[in-house]
């Protein structure tokens, strides 16, 4: 199966188990989409927004002594986004509006990075 | 910040060494966000480079933007405040032109500051005469020198080009 397939199939069972996501992507570190899933908006552009966001999120991770980098997230009055390590390659970024269920969103997506990162690590 | 703590922005094309060339100038550890290319053999900037160094009685930080377009809008948040661009092209690939003309209309539109541009890869054979570099970009061919990012008396050398142009304003 072709890697954005099957990152296609991981990204689809996230969205269905939280269906209050509105998009949810899979970027190279250096800000190329490889898979996604958006309701609207610009792919491009929030991929290389969550790479940016990773790539920050590191070094200040790294600064605190807070070890490798997890997570990051962005909330807004309508909506929230998190962004997630998955693996050394890729960064996984999921949208939902404000007020959405946060817990069961990092259950699913934080499961939906460690996928993501065992599979391109395979590769 | 207060008035002597001068911020500056290096910004130019992707591999045009302004990570190299931070790297050089600064006199503390360099907080950067480098990770492996996925189009090239090399590393790439996806947020920011910071450095900072003393001079005379200035504490400046340097602030390296990313190179790709799809990192444009990094470079309007590393713009505010600054007091002048640095913009790095890399000599030996015309291809690149383009783009540092579309990088200066970028930042001066949003923000008038005084800006030179250093032309690196100066041991390339086909690397370009910085008088065509400065009259591709409609620049006076003072503000345009050939640097070496790797060099600190040449990465210094376009710092005070820049400091002159800060003072003239």
């Amino acid at each position: 199966m072709a890697i954005a397939e099957e990152l296609n199939t991981i990204l689809g069972r996230m969205r269905t188990s939280v269906p209050e996501l509105s998009a949810a992507l899979v970027a190279t570190t250096d800000g190329l989409p490889i898979a996604h899933s958006l309701n609207s908006g610009d792919a491009n552009r929030l991929a290389a927004m969550a790479a940016t966001a990773l790539g920050l999120g590191r070094r200040i991770c790294e600064s605190f002594g807070g070890g490798g980098f997890r997570e990051t997230s962005v909330s807004g009055d309508e909506g929230q986004m998190y962004i997630y390590s998955a693996g050394p390659k890729a960064v996984l970024g999921v949208v939902a509006r404000a007020g959405a269920n946060v817990g069961l969103i990092h259950l699913e997506a934080r499961d939906a990075a460690s996928q993501v990162a065992q599979m391109l690590e395979r590769r | 910040m207060n008035e002597t703590t001068i911020k500056i922005l290096v910004a130019g094309p992707c591999g045009a060494g302004k990570t190299t060339f931070i790297r050089t100038l600064s006199q503390s550890p360099v907080v950067n966000t480098d990770v492996p290319c996925s189009t090239a053999n090399r590393a790439t900037t996806v947020a920011m480079d910071f450095g900072q160094l003393s001079l005379d009685r200035y504490t400046i930080h340097l602030f390296g933007a990313p190179g790709q377009d799809r990192f444009e809008f990094t470079w309007e948040v590393l713009l505010e405040g600054a007091l002048g661009v640095l913009l790095l092209v890399s000599g030996n690939d015309a291809t690149h032109f383009p783009q540092v003309r579309r990088i200066s209309d970028y930042l001066l539109s949003r923000n008038p500051v005084p800006l030179v541009v250093g032309v690196t890869h100066q041991d390339h054979p086909n690397c370009w005469d910085c008088k065509e570099v400065a009259s591709y970009l409609d620049l006076d061919p003072t503000e345009v020198i050939p640097i070496d990012a790797t060099n600190l008396e040449s990465a210094s050398e376009l710092l005070v080009r820049l400091f002159d142009l800060v003072e003239r304003a």
